[in-house]
């Protein structure tokens, strides 16, 4: 496994829409997730 | 024990010291030893966030939990996805950009000093208190497993683990977490594996998963609105996202973990791994804990999973009376499992829940019985329910893996801890109040010193713990009253412009104070802490802050 030590360029920032989108997408995962849950649980309690 | 075991278990002990030892050559500067140069991969800092969080009395707590609760332990985790995309927002850019050692230095920047010191003096006592817990509850448990003495485990764990923080410094912190987070993930599959193969003949997996289902084991979500209910949906979206705002954002053990990523990009990316992956993994820690419940509807269970505490009644014709009685209840519920599986009708499933309760009657009369023979009010033997499974219950070589999967937990926890009341204590109080103009050089060494006298702190902390059962929940307390009000300070740090110097020193201590009465005089359950102190620190705050017309311009950072 390699060690980094020092970045060796100015490290690119990713802009704040891209961002947006990804918090978006954790939002939606959140609740896809735990609709899952959700489910798992009645579908083995019934 | 056999000899396979114990050869993994010195294997993973030898090697993760000897890689985090070789860290040393990365670790010559201030910036490199405390925050790696700021050089790190989202990935090895995402799984460092992970495996920070994840500690050994999380892990073998969490399965015995599932083992006796079920999964709804789950719902204490649903707000940390939200509570990571507002940090991702807020705390991770102005610190970074801040370009801080501590997450209190900036507070220094924005208040004044009496703020910062507060804020990391309140930090070095809960976490150096913690940590002596965080080493305290697996060695009380291992040395149990293991046969090993109380002080064996605890200066195993804790002088291991300290030798190779002080010496590598974060750089040996976080790549030990990443092996630490893969021996972990490993040891749980492969006991996943073990477990479901060692049903027997015709209970499949989903078999398994239906008597859990039935008994409701499987319960992920719960929408009651009773504040007395400690997890529920609810308390997780709110509560929780309280508590992980200001344990990701404002606890300096992982603000650290995201300030040695290479940029703010990185940072959120670290963060945002967790958002996934955090609530996927405990339900799979939980799932291990419902396998042992269900591998133990086959297999006659210990009526009492501590053994010294068993040792000390055994002998007793009371307790040789429940045992009877237990492995009557056992018995009649294998049959009445066996029965439901193979026909699933509702009188097959009430005659199997009646059994179920049965049995769990028995066994708390055990529990009871051990309470009042021992004169022991907190005995709880839950946390010992996954290590005395492995024990006597998985293969040679399977064992080790494990026990170095607990060890791995324990310390990928200690170590951040460690270097994170190192850097507090030389950046926050012997840099800022000390010495001012001090080299690199001597920065590191004091450092070292800080992480080892934190370390041997926490290994006698940890030598008390043991002893004084009730001092993990004072520990517990004691941070629950830090964390929410702490939160509220960088609230008022980061979105309250009138915020001022004296409003955010004595709101903090009124946050503390109203979590304190809070404590004392509700029933309220300790997640809603963090709300309160966050509330009362806020508006209290800002409210102090408007009397203050001679405070200092708002620093933008």
């Amino acid at each position: 496994m390699k060690h980094t030590t020092k970045p060796e360029e100015p490290p690119v920032e990713k802009p704040d829409a891209w961002w947006y989108k990804v918090y978006f997408a954790v939002i939606v995962t959140l609740v896809v997730v735990i609709a899952l849950l959700q489910t798992f649980t009645y579908y083995f309690s019934n | 024990m056999r000899a396979l075991d114990w050869a993994v278990v010195v294997a993973y002990l030898v090697y993760v010291i000897w890689d985090g030892i070789r860290m040393t050559k990365h670790s010559g500067n201030v910036e490199g030893y405390f925050l790696a140069n700021r050089s790190l991969p989202w990935w090895a800092v995402g799984l460092s966030v992970m495996a920070t969080q994840l500690s050994a009395i999380t892990l073998v707590g969490t399965t015995g939990q599932a083992y006796s609760d079920g999964m709804r332990f789950i719902q204490f985790y649903y707000g940390l996805p939200l509570a990571m995309i507002i940090l991702c927002i807020t705390a991770v850019p102005f610190f970074y950009r801040a370009n801080v050692y501590t997450a209190y230095e900036y507070l220094e920047r924005r208040f004044d000093a009496k703020v910062r010191s507060l804020t990391s003096f309140f930090f070095l006592i809960s976490r150096g208190l913690g940590v002596g817990v965080i080493i305290a509850a697996p060695s009380v448990i291992l040395s149990i497993v293991l046969g090993w003495h109380e002080m064996t485990t605890i200066f195993v764990i804790g002088l291991s683990t300290t030798i190779y923080t002080m010496i590598g410094g974060v750089q040996a912190v976080t790549w030990t977490d990443v092996k630490q987070m893969f021996v972990i993930f490993f040891g749980l599959f492969v006991c996943m594996f073990v477990i479901i193969s060692q049903f027997p003949a015709g209970v499949s997996f989903t078999d398994g998963l239906t008597l859990a289902g039935a008994t409701g084991k499987l319960t992920t979500v719960s929408l009651s609105f009773d504040l007395k209910e400690k997890y529920t949906l609810w308390s997780g979206m709110i509560g929780g996202l309280f508590l992980f705002l200001s344990y990701f954002g404002c606890d300096q053990s992982q603000v650290q973990r995201f300030l040695t990523a290479k940029s703010v990009s990185e940072g959120r990316t670290s963060l945002l791994m967790s958002a996934f992956l955090k609530i996927p993994m405990q339900f799979m820690i939980l799932l291990v804990g419902v396998l042992v419940f269900v591998f133990y509807q086959f297999t006659a269970p210990p009526m009492i999973f501590n053994q010294v505490e068993v040792g000390k009644v055994a002998q007793t014709a009371q307790y040789q009376t429940l045992k009877g009685e237990f492995d009557t209840a056992h018995h009649t519920r294998e049959q009445a499992a066996e029965h439901f599986l193979k026909d699933r009708t509702d009188a097959t499933k009430q005659e199997y829940l009646a059994a179920d309760k049965a049995f769990n009657a028995s066994r708390k009369n055990a529990v009871d019985y051990v309470k009042t023979a021992t004169k022991n009010d907190s005995f709880n033997d839950v946390n010992y329910v996954f290590p005395t499974f492995v024990v006597q219950n998985m293969p040679m070589g399977v064992i080790g893996l494990i026990i170095a999967a607990i060890f791995a937990a324990a310390m990928s926890s200690i170590s951040a801890e460690l270097n994170a009341l190192a850097t507090a204590t030389t950046i926050d109080f012997y840099r800022r109040h000390f010495k001012k103009d001090a080299t690199d050089r001597q920065y590191v060494f004091f450092g070292r010193i800080a992480t080892f006298v934190w370390g041997i702190f926490a290994c006698i902390v940890a030598t008390y713990a043991t002893n004084i059962g009730s001092l993990i929940e004072v520990v517990n307390k004691f941070g629950s009253f830090f964390y929410g009000s702490l939160l509220g300070v960088f609230v008022l740090a980061f979105a309250v412009k009138r915020a001022r110097p004296r409003g955010a020193f004595f709101g903090l201590l009124f946050g503390i104070s109203s979590v304190w009465v809070a404590s004392h005089f509700t029933d309220i359950e300790f997640l809603w802490f963090n709300v309160i102190g966050c509330i009362v620190t806020v508006i209290s705050g800002y409210l102090i802050s408007l009397t203050d017309r001679g405070g200092i311009d708002v620093v933008e950072v």
